[in-house]
């Protein structure tokens, strides 16, 4: 098994993601989807096991390979959500992510010869920015309706089933911001030595997380308090941004970050 | 206030508290020193922070006031306070030695420009550890097996920042410069004081691997590569090649990997030379695609033996190879440690080589001489604390699966 085959295995895969995703609009077809998404992770993961087998060791050294990972792993967070939650949109996004990076190793774009430093040259890297993407992608869908519902001040929108949309989000979001954090460490201590050393898109990122730790623990403590919880979750997103892109604007931040190249 | 129970504004006042408190020893004393905080230091502070907190847990029973300091309203104070502060941090440009400091002025003084060593920082933050500490000792005090998310995050938390305060002292981390086939046991520390080591290193051969070369444009007046905001840049992977870069149409039609500069008097030409000092070079055919204009000859990045060269389109522009670009940098080293045992091994960025309780990164090498280098620096960390905070690591990964898979259900009010 070697890369030539992915295309045989990622296409049905995809297809499977795909016809699940539309699947959950529809009401009466919850197992159908349920079945069709998991039949397409069984397809996925057919591969990476060859790929195992054949290379004699887990599929996680190159770039491609980690890729890979987060193609399966997507779907995964996204069925367990739907599982969980029922949300109908869930699929469509995990698929929608899920694809693009199926695309890149399908279409092996520059990527691959596009110069990169050394210090990136690590399987941590990806699983690093793919974790964190897809908690900045929840998260932002927390502070669109955080966003809605503090402008629509409308006692009959707010209730209890739209403010646990809400924390279902945020925890997820934190939950993969927290791993996405993690791994940052973790690759910092086996690339320069030092898990953490306040670099100012580290600094942000902590500001970041402390804040959305703050919320889950406000929403624990004071579950009826909407309105300061909907503010703290807007204000993290702002966070959020600053530490995404907003450094790259902020003079305190100039020259001074490795994290430039993002 | 101060009146039982205590709610959000006791935990305001305390924080503030702390923050002034900080601000004064700050303004009087300067910042904290760390220089002092190394084994058995350390070890010796964490445990009677622990014993302290113990304590505490324990005498809550008896003063209702202290079962406050495990409650979220404590949690939360405290939460948002060292926010601010690392927010602070954020907008503030952070320098790294105190001799940047002088040429500030009194803004310097307050402490925020090194804010994870000034005293406001270091209160609130130990504030909030101990906090955190409280609160994981009164919810394990009645452990239910459903608590085990609770416990993954908050003891990992707890493990992590403890262990990585804690090791912070212990941590050594040092600089050598191994020279081609010269063993080399001494390095520097972050003072540059020498130090030598129980281990000694050995460069057999150094290798870096390029990315193929780069085109781009330069502004002849002011030397910077155009367009200024973004440069553009053309990469030659195969060749020959037919592209465009900004307003020229770039052929491509010889390519040396490894070239040798002839010159003569008014010449400069490329030939094949695979020898030490060899640089890269391409030869290019340019026409502007906006009046005609054909320009051709070689294109070179230059070595430490020969000049660069680059091709002058216009009066406004010309074409050049900036240095190659590393993609992969490794030293094949022999390692001799006191016990006799040794090490042959490839270290590369990202590939660090673990011996003797030390591990040894690649960090540099002589740019100047670039793939030629004939030295390659390394950095040796020493960090025995490194279990501890692992440990805290993987119960946080452990507790962050957990609360994404566990069903959040906020307690109903
Ligand atoms: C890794 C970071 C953290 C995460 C993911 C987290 C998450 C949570 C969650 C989900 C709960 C409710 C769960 C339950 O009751 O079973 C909780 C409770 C709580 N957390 Fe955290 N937390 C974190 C850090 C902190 C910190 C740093 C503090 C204090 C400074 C804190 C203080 C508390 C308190 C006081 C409770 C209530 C416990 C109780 O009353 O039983 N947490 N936390």
């Amino acid at each position: 098994m070697n890369w030539t085959h992915f295309v045989y295995f990622a296409l049905p895969a995809a297809l499977c993601w795909v016809g699940g995703a539309l699947f959950a609009y529809k009401n009466d077809a919850y197992r159908r989807t349920i079945i069709l998404t998991a039949f397409g992770l069984c397809i996925f993961f057919a591969f990476i096991l060859g790929m195992w087998i054949s290379l004699e060791r887990p599929p996680l050294r190159t770039m491609g390979e980690t890729r890979l990972w987060y193609s399966f792993f997507l779907p995964v967070a996204g069925l367990i959500m739907y599982i969980r939650w029922r949300y109908k949109w869930i699929l469509s996004f995990s698929t929608l992510m899920a694809l693009v990076f199926i695309c890149i190793n399908l279409f092996r774009p520059e990527i691959h010869n596009k110069t990169m430093m050394p210090a990136l040259q690590s399987p941590w890297f990806a699983p690093h920015v793919i974790v964190y993407m897809f908690a900045y992608a929840v998260l932002g869908a927390a502070a669109v309706i955080a966003l809605y519902l503090l402008l629509r001040r409308n006692k009959a929108i707010m209730n209890v089933s739209v403010m646990s949309l809400c924390d279902n989000l945020a925890y997820v979001g934190t939950a993969f911001l927290t791993i996405g954090m993690l791994f940052g460490a973790i690759w910092a201590k086996d690339a320069w030595g030092h898990y953490w050393s306040w670099d100012p898109k580290e600094t942000w990122a902590a500001a970041t997380w402390l804040s959305y730790l703050i919320y889950i623990h406000y929403r624990q403590h004071k579950p009826s308090h909407y309105t300061i919880a909907l503010g703290l979750l807007l204000f993290s997103f702002i966070l959020l941004q600053v530490c995404w892109y907003g450094i790259n604007y902020l003079p305190s931040a100039q020259g001074s970050s490795i994290h430039v190249y993002s | 206030m101060w009146m039982h129970p205590w709610k959000y504004i006791e935990g305001w006042s305390i924080c503030t508290g702390l923050f002034i408190t900080g601000m004064v020893l700050q303004l009087t004393t300067g910042s904290i020193e760390v220089d002092m905080f190394h084994y058995p230091v350390n070890l010796i502070s964490g445990t009677v922070f622990i014993l302290l907190l113990l304590f505490l847990h324990i005498y809550a029973r008896k003063v209702v006031i202290l079962q406050w300091f495990s409650g979220f309203e404590a949690s939360i104070t405290a939460s948002v306070s060292l926010l601010v502060l690392v927010i602070i941090m954020g907008l503030t440009r952070q320098v790294s030695s105190p001799t940047d400091l002088s040429s500030i002025g009194g803004f310097a003084r307050t402490g925020f420009m090194q804010m994870t060593t000034s005293w406001s920082f270091f209160l609130l933050f130990i504030y909030f550890l101990s906090i955190l500490g409280l609160v994981i000792l009164r919810r394990i005090n009645c452990f239910r097996w459903k608590d085990a998310g609770f416990v993954l995050n908050h003891v990992g938390l707890f493990v992590a920042l403890f262990a990585a305060i804690l090791g912070s002292g212990d941590l050594q981390r040092l600089r050598m410069t191994a020279s081609l086939d010269t063993p080399e046991w001494r390095a520097t520390n972050e003072k540059n004081e020498i130090t030598e080591l129980p281990l000694a290193i050995e460069l057999k051969s150094f290798r870096i691997d390029e990315y193929p070369p780069k085109l781009m444009i330069l502004d002849n007046v002011t030397g910077k590569t155009l367009p200024e905001t973004q440069p553009k840049s053309l990469l030659v992977e195969t060749y020959p090649l037919l592209s465009t870069l900004l307003n020229w149409e770039v052929a491509i039609t010889n390519y040396l990997s490894e070239a040798a500069a002839l010159i003569t008097e008014d010449t400069v030409s490329f030939v094949g030379f695979q020898s030490e000092g060899a640089t890269s070079a391409l030869y290019v055919k340019a026409r502007n695609t906006i009046d005609g204009t054909i320009r051709e000859g070689w294109v070179s990045c230059g070595s430490f033996m020969f000049p660069y060269r680059s091709l002058r389109l216009n009066d406004k522009e010309s074409l050049i190879m900036p240095n190659r670009e590393p993609k992969h940098f490794a030293s094949n080293v022999i390692v001799y440690t006191q016990s006799k045992k040794i090490k042959k091994s490839l270290i590369e960025v990202n590939k660090p080589l673990s011996i003797a309780g030390w591990k040894i990164y690649q960090l540099n090498y002589d740019e100047s001489m670039g793939k030629w280098s004939r030295i390659s620096v390394f950095e040796l960390v020493k960090d025995p604390w490194i279990p501890a905070v692992y440990s805290g690591i993987l119960m946080m990964l452990a507790g962050a699966v957990y609360l994404f898979v566990s069903a959040p259900n906020p307690k109903k009010n």
